[in-house]
């Protein structure tokens, strides 16, 4: 088999060998170079689900750390640790390993935050990331089946928050397990079967701990696991999408290779996404059990709240109406029920079925790999906008006891404002954002008819004054712009064409430099008259000299 | 854990001169008892017996024969304290709670009944006087000195009657036990560890931590406004000790794990996690995607 | 060849090399590959994976200031997010050994309270730091490179070839025509998918077998007693004030739907006192127990406002009007708290005169029909 090891050319150092040598029984190579030849597109959107990844690593790690200290058990013993406002207290053998993990184990408090945090960073990443992608438009034909995947993650990682904030069992946590009790209590005609199935009997039980444990552990991160697999899997088989560009078509993908321009990048941020949850694990103090106190069904606290993500639950739950209904036969639906089961099965459902609900709308089947700006779809970002302010609402009406008691506002007319302004918001926001991106369009297709403004005001013979502009591209008989609308961004500013002022480096983007000129009379305290004249400028409704396209007129790829 | 409350301290030699100047009091009990709270006796506890009033009436007899000659006479019924609170009373509480503590209809309650401890309270933490009718009476600067306070309180409870200041270390008691209680009794209101909370329109239950020892224990004694009653049959004085004890001092125990947001659990978490987080990280990645 | 086949430990098959895989490695012979630079190596693996490189902008010239500079900022960086690291391996090892004790203890602040807060900071810092230098690394002494790859669309050949394979099969399987086979596949997979989920029914148990929803612990003589034990006189509370209180069972006091709120209303509440039909009795002179889980979704409710007389829920703010039998007067719940009727035992202490007469807690499906 060796032929390339007698080869002309053949590795001669100890590490080429090595190589050489797995690559005989692996057969690696192809796979390897065809990996790294691998193009992704740069632009930073792209980089938030990264994010989400490699806070579920973090999670993976810190929370095997956690394991080899958590007792997932309902056992009630005598708390004797380190934490003396608690020292006597009975509590379950939950509570007490994740106090003496906090108190007694060097360094577990640390772990056990950075976890926390890795877990609210993680769903926070994942809603921006979607957010990313239902607005530019990535999960149009080819990408469905990696939106519903991803919608499914999204479920499941809330499922993972519940059940992990579940565990310590301290009194924040068991105030949340008493709703979900109720919830499932909820549910028309299975409701009681389904909390005596989940809890084994009644609320609380001694097993729903020791299940959620093994939820939270192994089942929902293994499935977690197979669907992150199966998403990436199809996002490299599809390739990625870009924003369209200079050279961008629906057939390619122009970026950076994965090694190792990307690859480089995406290991830092890694480190980076790893070194902030380790920042806040350390110096923001997340979840204090030992402040909460043990679970007690007769205690509770004011202003107990699930973490951010179940917060929208929380909020719709709290402005909903007092509506049980009452059957015939003396069967009755529960008003816990709509907030709660129906609110968040619906928004999932609708959430999953977009795709195939645009699809349906638009009837536009085909398949796109490049992306569209908001402004572009109005309508679909108007939904977005719609949809976000629904769930922003709420999430804001799950804390309007907090509110209420900061600003000093009357906790029932919070409610109220709640009740209102979720009927009433979401439309306004819909009707707003339409708008905006119908302005921002018309703004675009006029900068290409007639050129960029450039703030240079001329006076014609005729004594009119002008304005000049900077048209973009090739012109008309009556100096109009012939350049069609690409979907990528339009340059508004000279310096974004290069026309005005050199660029120099900037921190995000490039900061105009001052001309020579401009410095020059600067130095002299004189006016702009004289560096005028050095500039190439046309007026709007009338033709260049020459009509010849100035330089760097054409539009730049969008600045990523 | 230092004892007791620095201010009511504070007041006690002033507060004493002239309160045992009385040569005949309407009640004998009555200057006897406040003499011994001021004095912050250990004992004044387990006195509630027959014995212990007994007792009690011996010592003020012997206190009498102490400071009675070295002190001027004063022949009203009144102490000097009692009409320096009428006057106090009659200027800055009498259109609400009426002539006689009996209370205004819909605009201030009776205060007989309501002892010292409700005034104390009341007065010190700014409440009361007044500034105008609202959901609930705003604590602010106290608007009179201690001296004046307890000027109140000594003929509030002379015509009204009811729960006395509490004496001796107001934090002595089982740390453990006093989560317990207060978790059962208090955090549904003021929170896991007493940062208050809202409730039904427009009032709340206001934050502990700036509450002094003894505000939290006459608060409890007296239940000012829609804050229900403790009565020492219902929380002993021990107990009453113990929750005094677990706030004081998780109030003043440092967060292990860094900065504490609050202490008010999800959401301040949730808005670090969008703020700091999701915004340090976009900021990462839109340096990260900038061309070099 | 044929030497070959009879060696030992063959089996008879051929045993010469079979071709390689990956690459057209008849196109190119090993001479002419070692005759290319490792750069176009790269350009000419890159374009057999559908990737040109459009455009390079070289890396700053070497020796050049810009340079420099660079792998100073990088080495600075790097260099710091080392030390850090070790800081935090010093707080970690040190705390109790040279450092103060890391144990955290309430009556001190000091060192105990920043060992978390500096483990995070360090472990922050560092971390961030090499992922700042990797990206700078990245940015400022890697050439930029842009390049394009193409996208190919499914291949009609690979599809229809492989159709041909599956439908080939099926044909050949003639599960189209064996009609039993077909159905005794359905039989046998209905039969073992729902065998291997039976043992799922060891979950199953029925919330209807003695009621364990409808009834609690308390029950007629049953004392109510304070979290400690103690029971209670009509004579230990004032008026305006609330005791949670448990049944006088083992266990009582930690039992989820027990938990009851005795509420002594002030002279003028219980002048309008209001009671829902048929348990006008339920009250005990001024005392007025209700239960103390909602109704709404079982937080217990005890914000209890002596001058308005509301009870609020902490979790969905629930409001219910104890003068008024405890109804819901805002928020979500639909229902008032039950009552629990009270009465006084030989000895003075309160006992329940029975069970609640309905459902504690969470409202369910069938909740009246038991």
């Amino acid at each position: 088999m060796a032929r390339t090891a007698t080869a002309p050319g053949a590795p001669t150092t100890k590490l080429g060998k090595a190589a050489l040598e797995v690559d005989d029984r692996m057969i690696v190579a192809p796979w390897l170079r065809r990996t790294m030849n691998k193009v992704y597109p740069d632009h930073w959107s792209f980089l938030l689900g990264e994010i989400a990844l490699y806070s579920f690593l973090i999670l993976l790690l810190s929370g095997t750390y956690l394991t080899f200290f958590f007792d997932a058990s309902m056992r009630e013993v005598v708390y004797e640790g380190s934490y003396a406002p608690l020292r006597g207290v009975e509590m379950s053998a939950a509570y007490d390993s994740a106090l003496n993990l906090s108190f007694d184990v060097r360094g577990g408090l640390f772990m056990r935050q950075l976890h926390h945090w890795a877990a609210l960073l993680f769903v926070a990443s994942i809603v921006v990331h979607l957010l990313r992608i239902f607005f530019t438009g990535a999960f149009r034909r080819p990408r469905e089946t990696n939106w519903l995947l991803g919608v499914v993650m999204l479920v499941l990682a809330l499922l993972m928050g519940v059940t992990g904030y579940t565990l310590p069992d301290d009194l924040l946590s068991g105030t949340g397990l008493r709703i979900i009790s109720a919830i499932l209590l909820s549910i028309p005609v299975i409701g009681t079967w389904a909390h005596f199935a989940v809890f084994n009997g009644d609320f609380v039980g001694e097993q729903i701990i020791g299940r959620f444990y093994i939820a939270h552990v192994l089942i929902i991160p293994a499935i977690l696991l197979a669907l992150i697999a199966l998403h990436l899997l199809i996002l490299v088989k599809q390739k990625h999408t870009q924003f369209p560009g200079a050279g961008r078509t629906e057939h390619n993908v122009v970026g950076n290779r994965l090694f190792p321009t990307f690859a480089a990048k995406a290991t830092g941020l890694i480190f980076v996404v790893f070194g902030v949850c380790a920042a806040l694990g350390g110096l923001v103090q997340i979840n204090p059990i030992w402040l909460w106190g043990p679970y007690n069904p007769a205690q509770v606290s004011a202003a107990s709240q699930p973490d951010w993500y179940i917060g929208f639950l929380d909020g719709s739950t709290r402005i909903f109406p007092p509506w049980d209904i009452e059957l015939p036969g003396d069967y009755n639906i529960p008003a816990l029920f709509w907030p709660t089961v129906v609110v968040a099965g619906l928004m999932f459902t609708v959430l999953a079925l977009y795709p195939m609900i645009e699809r349906r709308m638009t009837g536009d089947t085909a398949s796109h790999h490049l992306l569209q700006r908001p402004r572009d779809v109005p309508v679909r970002t108007a939904l977005g906008a719609m949809g976000l302010t629904f769930y922003v609402w709420l999430m804001v009406a799950g804390g309007n006891d907090v509110i209420a008691d900061k600003f000093d506002i009357s906790l029932n007319a919070m409610t109220w404002v709640g009740r209102i302004g979720v009927i009433i918001l979401p439309p306004i926001a819909y009707a707003l954002t339409y708008r905006i991106c119908l302005g921002l369009q018309q703004h675009d297709r006029e900068v290409l008819e007639h050129g960029i403004e450039t703030g240079v005001i001329r006076r014609l013979p005729s004594g009119e004054f002008i304005e000049v502009h900077q048209p973009l591209g090739p012109v008309d008989e009556h100096g109009h712009g012939q350049l069609a609308y690409g979907g990528a961004p339009v340059p508004k500013r000279m310096n974004h064409v290069g026309g005005a002022r050199r660029a120099v480096r900037g921190f995000f983007s490039p900061v105009e430099e001052p001309t020579q000129v401009e410095i020059e009379q600067r130095a002299e305290g004189r006016g702009l008259a004289t560096g005028e004249s050095s500039r190439e400028l046309t007026t709007s409704g009338r033709p260049s000299e020459g009509g010849r396209p100035s330089e760097g007129g054409r539009p730049q790829e969008p600045r990523d | 854990m230092s004892t007791t409350n620095p201010q009511s301290e504070a007041t006690t030699p002033e507060a004493t001169t002239p309160e045992a100047t009385t040569p005949e009091a309407t009640t004998p009990e009555g200057p006897a008892r406040r003499a011994r709270a001021r004095r912050r006796s250990k004992h004044r506890r387990r006195l509630a017996n027959v014995a212990g009033l007994m007792t009690a009436l011996v010592l003020t007899g012997a206190l009498y024969s102490v400071f009675a000659p070295a002190q001027a006479a004063d022949d009203t019924t009144e102490s000097a304290a009692e009409a320096a609170g009428r006057e106090l009373y009659e200027r800055s509480c009498i259109t609400c709670h009426g002539e006689n503590l009996e209370g205004v209809p819909n605009r201030g309650p009776s205060l007989i009944g309501v002892g010292e401890a409700a005034v104390y309270f009341q007065v010190h933490t700014g409440r009361m006087p007044l500034v105008r009718q609202e959901a609930q009476a705003p604590d602010k600067p106290a608007v009179f000195s201690d001296e004046e306070i307890d000027q109140l309180m000594a003929y509030v409870q002379a015509n009204g009657g009811g729960p006395t200041l509490p004496s001796g270390d107001l934090r002595d008691g089982d740390l453990a036990e006093g989560g317990e209680l207060f978790r059962l009794n208090c955090a549904s209101c003021h929170n896991f560890v007493g940062e208050g909370g809202a409730l039904s329109s427009g009032k709340h239950a206001p934050s502990l931590d700036d509450s002094t020892d003894l505000e939290i224990y006459t608060a409890l004694l007296s239940g000012p406004e829609n804050m229900p009653v403790f009565g020492d049959n219902q929380l002993t004085p021990d107990e009453k000790r113990s929750i005094i004890n677990y706030v004081q001092t998780v109030n003043t125990q440092a967060d292990p794990g860094g900065a504490g947001i609050g202490r008010i659990g999800p959401v301040g978490e949730g808005l670090v996690i969008w703020v700091v987080g999701i915004g340090a990280l976009l900021f990462g990645i839109f340096w990260m995607g900038s061309k070099a | 060849m044929s030497a070959r086949d009879t060696r030992p430990g063959s089996t008879g098959g051929a045993d010469v090399p079979g071709p390689l895989y990956g690459g057209p490695d008849d196109d190119y012979t090993p001479e002419q590959l070692a005759a290319m630079s490792p750069l176009e190596l790269d350009r000419l693996g890159a374009r057999y994976d559908g990737v040109e490189i459009l455009h390079v902008d070289p890396g700053p010239e070497p020796g050049s200031v810009m340079e420099q500079r660079a792998i100073r900022q990088v080495g600075l960086i790097w260099g710091l997010a080392g030390l850090f690291a070790f800081l935090f391996v010093l707080v970690y090892v040190g705390s109790g050994w040279f450092l103060p004790d890391w144990q955290w203890s309430i009556t001190e602040g000091g060192w105990s309270a920043l060992f978390t807060p500096l483990l995070g900071l360090f472990m922050g810092l560092s971390l961030t730091l090499v992922g700042v230098g990797l990206v700078l690394f990245t940015k400022k002494l890697l050439p930029h490179e842009t390049a394009v790859q193409d996208k190919h669309d499914g291949s009609h050949f690979d599809r229809v070839t492989a159709g041909a394979t599956l439908v080939g099969s099926y044909h050949n399987s003639g599960l189209g025509r064996r009609k039993l086979i077909t159905r005794s596949l359905a039989l046998m997979g209905g039969g073992v998918g729902l065998m291997l989920i039976m043992p799922l029914g060891g979950l199953i148990k029925s919330p209807n077998k003695g009621n364990p929803l409808g009834t609690t612990a308390w029950g007629e003589g049953v004392r109510l007693v304070r979290n400690d034990g103690t029971p209670i006189r009509p004579g230990d509370q004032e008026p305006g004030s609330l005791e949670t209180v448990f049944p006088a069972v083992p266990g009582g006091n930690r039992q989820a739907d027990a938990a009851t709120m005795l509420i002594r209303l002030r002279p003028a509440q219980v002048e309008n006192l209001q009671t829902r039909e048929g348990q006008g009795d339920f009250a005990y002179g001024e005392y007025v127990a209700y239960s103390k889980i909602c109704t709404h979704a079982g937080c217990p409710v005890s914000l209890y406002e002596q001058e308005t007389s509301r009870i609020l829920c902490p979790c969905h703010q629930s409001q219910f009007d104890v003068t008024q039998g405890a109804k819901p007067v805002f928020g979500p719940a639909a229902r008032a708290l039950p009552q629990l009727p009270l009465d006084v035992d030989d000895e003075g202490f309160f006992v329940a005169r029975s069970d609640y007469i309905e459902a504690v807690g969470p409202t369910y499906w069938n909740r009246e029909r038991i």
